[in-house]
C-alpha cells in the first residue's frame, strides 16, 4: 500500500498520471465493504487511495460515469439496469437534489 | 485507508435440552412454496424430475442465505419482470433458505455482511477472486453462496451481459477478462464453494431446535450504550415468533420493545422489533443446540448504526453472561455489574480481586464494588456454580486505545433524496501485557471504554483541503455525521463535502489521556443499496 502515502497534489486523472504497471499495483487496493475498488476512475477513492483524482463534485460528470456503468454496484447503471434513473435530473450539477437511490432491504 | 484488523466477535457457549421443530406445519409450508414457484417462476424457469422433489432450472443448483435469495428474487422483479406478492416472496425465500441454505459453518466467515456490519476491509480474499470479483462488491456476497461450477459460470455470463463495461476496467482490459472469469475463476469457485458439501448434508439432517423461551440478552446501541435485558420469544402463526425485550441501559434508563422474528435454515434469526418507538432489526445465528444466539441489532432505517447482541437461553441453570465494565484498574475501588441468570451463591472475581461491598443483588444482576490488588490478567468471574471465563480484565495501566471500526466509510447526504450514512464508533482499551510494550501480541484486551471523540484530517493533503472542516462532525457518543451532499461553493472546484479523516478517541485512565485513531473516508452517496452489498 505504499501508494497511499505518495499523494500527489497535482494528481491528474489516472490514465495520464501513472503508468499501467502502477495502476495494476494500486487498483488491487482493498476498500471498505460497499465501496468499489475500481478506481480508474474511482467512485469513492482514486488509485492513490485519495480523493484528488476523483470527479469532483461528483454531480458534474455523473451521467458520463453512470451511462458507462462503470460502478454498477454504487451508481445505477443506466445502460441496461436502470435506464430511467436520473430521468428527471437533466443536469446533475443543477438538479442534484432530485437524485434518488435504489434501495432494497431485508424485511 | 490502510486495512487493519477485523472486528472481533464474542461467542457464548450454552448447553441444554434439544427441542423438536414443528415438522408437520413445515412440510405444508414447503408444498405451498413449491406451488408458488410453479405459479410465479415457471413462466421463465423450467421444472423437471419428480414432483415431490422437483428440480427448478437455475434455482435448484444454488444455495444461499435468506438475504441472498431475497436479493435474487428482487432482481427477478426489477430486471426480469417477475410478478409476486410480498407474502409469496416471503414464503419462497423461506422455503429456499430452508432447503437450499448454508450450513452454520459455511456462513460463519461472512456473518458481517448478513449483520450489515460492513465498516471493515475484507481480509484473506484470494487474489484471483479479489481482482476478478471482489472489486465492485464484497467478497462475502459470493462467499455466502454455493453453486455448481456451471452455475458459477452462468453467474459470470449474467455479469458480462448486464455490465459489459466490466471488461474495460483496469484489471480487466489488460487481459481476457471473460475467459479468465468463466474458465478459471468460476471453476475455482466451483471447487471452493461447491453446491454439495458434507457441512450442508449434516446440517440438513440435524434436528433443529425451537428458539422460543426466555433469553438473557446483552448488547450495545449507539448513542444509548450497553444494555442488559430479557428477551421472551414465543411461536406465532406461520412459523414466526413473537418477541419482547425488556431491560436497561448501563445508565439505568429503561429499554422496552416488541416485534416479530423468522428463523431461517434452522438457525438464522431475523427479527424486526420496535424499541422505545425506534424500529430496529436483529440478525443473529443460533448455535446448534438453540441455546445461544449471537449477532447484531441495528436501526431498520440506517443499518450502519447498530451494535453487537448476544442472547443466552434461560434453562434454569445459573450463568454469568457479562461483567460491565469488563475491566478493573488495580488499586481502585470500582463499581461493577455482573449480568447473568439464576445467580445464587458466593461471588468470586478471581485471585487478588476483593469484593468490597455488594450494593444490590438479584438473581440476574449483581451490583458491587471491587478492588484488585493482584496481578494483571483476565479473571474468571464466578457466582455460585456459574462461571464466566475471562470475564474481567485486571490491569495496571491503559497503554493503547483502538478505535472500532478501524476503517469506515460515511456518505454525504440529506439535501437530495439520499440520506446521510453515519458511522458509530467505540473505543477498546488495552494494557501493554507482560512485555510492557503496547501493540504486541500479548497486549491485554480490557474491553470497550468511554472516550472523548474528535476528528482531524487524515494527512497533509486532507488538511490542505480542509476536510475536517467540511466533511462532518462527531458527537460525544462517538457517532459521526457526514456533511450535506451537493456541490459546495465554499470548496475548491465546488467539491462535495467529502474527505479523509482520522477519528480520534481519547480515553482517560487515572488522569492520563490515551489516544487511538481510526481511518474514516467521507464519500459520495452509494446510490445502489442491495440487501447484501
Ligand atoms: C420473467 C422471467 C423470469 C421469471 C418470472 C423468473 N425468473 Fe429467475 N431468471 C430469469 C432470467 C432471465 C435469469 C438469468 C439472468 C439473471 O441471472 O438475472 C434468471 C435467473 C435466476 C436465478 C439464477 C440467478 C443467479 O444469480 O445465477 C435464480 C436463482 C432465479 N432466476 C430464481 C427465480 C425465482 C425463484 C423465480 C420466481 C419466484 C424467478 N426466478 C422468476 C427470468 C425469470
Ligand atoms: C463490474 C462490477 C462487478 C464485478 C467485476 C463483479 N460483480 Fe458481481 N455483481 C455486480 C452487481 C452490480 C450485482 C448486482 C446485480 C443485481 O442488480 O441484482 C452483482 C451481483 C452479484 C451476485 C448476486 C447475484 C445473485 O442473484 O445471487 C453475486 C453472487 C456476484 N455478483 C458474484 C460475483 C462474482 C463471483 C464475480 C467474479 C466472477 C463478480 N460478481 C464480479 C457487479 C460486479
Amino acid at each position: 500500500m505504499k501508494h497511499l502515502k505518495s499523494l500527489n497534489k497535482k494528481a491528474q486523472l489516472i490514465n495520464q498520471a501513472v503508468s499501467p504497471e502502477e495502476v495494476e499495483d494500486v487498483v488491487a487496493m482493498q476498500t471498505v465493504v460497499g465501496c468499489t475498488a475500481t478506481t480508474d476512475p474511482g467512485w469513492e477513492l482514486d488509485p492513490f487511495g485519495g480523493l484528488g483524482s476523483l470527479c469532483q463534485p461528483m454531480e458534474s460528470d455523473l451521467y458520463g460515469c453512470a451511462d458507462a456503468c462503470w460502478w454498477p454496484a454504487q451508481v445505477p447503471d443506466t445502460m441496461h439496469t436502470y435506464p430511467d434513473w436520473g430521468k428527471d435530473v437533466a443536469k446533475a450539477n443543477e438538479d442534484w437534489r432530485k437524485l434518488d437511490g435504489i434501495f432494497e432491504d431485508g424485511e | 485507508m490502510a486495512p487493519t484488523n477485523k472486528s472481533t466477535r464474542r461467542t457464548l457457549i450454552g448447553s441444554g435440552v434439544l427441542l423438536l421443530a414443528g415438522l408437520a406445519s413445515a412440510s405444508v409450508q414447503a408444498d405451498d412454496a413449491k406451488q408458488i414457484i410453479r405459479d410465479r417462476c415457471l413462466a421463465c424457469h423450467t421444472e423437471s424430475g419428480d414432483a415431490s422433489a422437483p428440480n427448478f432450472s437455475r434455482i435448484s443448483e444454488q444455495r444461499k442465505t435468506p438475504e441472498g435469495w431475497l436479493f435474487t428474487i428482487n432482481r427477478m422483479i426489477n430486471l426480469r419482470g417477475l410478478q409476486i406478492s410480498d407474502d409469496e416472496k416471503r414464503e419462497v425465500v423461506r422455503y429456499l433458505a430452508d432447503t437450499q441454505g448454508l450450513a452454520p459453518s459455511e456462513a460463519a466467515p461472512f456473518r458481517y455482511l448478513l449483520e450489515q456490519d460492513t465498516n471493515l476491509v475484507e481480509e484473506g480474499v484470494d487474489q484471483a477472486l479479489a481482482e476478478t470479483c471482489a472489486r465492485c462488491h464484497s467478497a462475502a456476497r459470493f462467499g455466502l453462496q454455493r453453486r455448481t461450477t456451471e452455475e458459477w459460470q452462468l453467474l459470470v455470463n449474467f455479469h458480462m451481459g448486464q455490465f459489459p463495461t466490466t471488461e474495460f476496467h483496469s484489471l480487466a482490459r489488460d487481459r481476457k477478462w471473460y475467459e479468465i472469469a468463466h474458465d478459471e475463476v468460476a471453476v475455482q469457485l466451483g471447487e471452493q464453494y461447491p453446491l454439495l458439501t458434507p457441512a450442508w448434508d449434516n446440517w440438513k439432517q440435524a434436528v433443529k431446535s425451537d428458539l422460543d423461551g426466555r433469553w438473557r440478552v446483552t448488547g450495545f446501541v449507539p448513542g444509548k450504550g450497553e444494555y442488559d435485558a430479557w428477551m421472551t420469544t414465543s411461536k406465532a402463526d406461520g412459523g414466526r415468533y413473537n418477541l419482547s425485550l425488556e431491560g436497561q441501559y448501563a445508565d439505568g434508563s429503561p429499554l422496552s420493545g416488541s416485534g416479530k422474528a423468522t428463523v431461517y435454515t434452522g438457525y438464522e434469526w431475523r427479527a424486526s422489533i420496535t424499541i422505545d418507538g425506534v424500529k430496529m432489526r436483529q440478525v443473529m445465528a443460533a448455535d446448534a443446540k438453540g441455546m445461544s444466539m449471537n449477532g447484531r441489532m441495528f436501526l431498520a432505517s440506517e443499518r450502519e448504526i447498530g451494535g453487537v447482541m448476544s442472547a443466552l437461553k434461560d434453562t434454569k441453570a445459573p450463568a454469568v453472561v457479562a461483567v460491565m465494565p469488563s475491566y478493573l484498574r488495580k488499586g481502585e475501588s470500582t463499581a461493577l455489574t455482573i449480568i447473568g441468570q439464576n445467580l445464587d451463591g458466593d461471588i468470586d472475581l478471581g485471585p487478588g480481586v476483593k469484593v468490597e461491598k455488594v450494593l444490590e443483588r438479584s438473581d440476574d444482576r449483581i451490583h458491587l464494588m471491587a478492588r484488585a490488588t493482584g496481578d494483571e490478567g483476565t479473571q474468571s468471574v464466578q457466582v455460585g456454580a456459574a462461571e464466566l471465563a475471562s470475564g474481567l480484565a485486571v490491569y495496571g495501566e491503559l497503554a493503547r486505545v483502538e478505535v472500532t471500526p478501524q476503517n469506515a466509510v460515511a456518505r454525504i447526504g440529506g439535501m437530495s433524496k439520499m440520506p446521510k450514512v453515519r458511522v458509530a464508533y467505540r473505543a477498546v482499551g488495552y494494557s501493554a501485557g507482560a512485555d510492557g510494550k503496547p501493540g504486541t501480541e500479548d497486549d491485554l484486551r480490557l474491553g470497550y471504554m468511554p472516550a472523548e471523540w474528535s476528528i482531524k484530517p487524515a494527512d497533509e493533503m486532507a488538511a490542505e483541503e480542509k476536510d475536517a472542516e467540511f466533511a462532518g462532525t462527531i458527537d460525544a457518543a462517538g457517532i459521526f455525521t457526514p456533511g450535506d451532499d451537493g456541490p459546495n461553493p465554499k470548496r475548491k472546484m465546488m467539491a462535495n463535502n467529502v474527505g479523509r479523516l482520522a477519528v480520534v478517541a481519547s480515553v482517560k485512565d487515572a488522569g492520563e489521556a490515551v489516544e487511538g485513531d481510526g481511518s474514516l473516508l467521507v464519500s459520495v452517496p452509494d446510490f445502489v443499496r442491495r440487501v447484501l452489498d
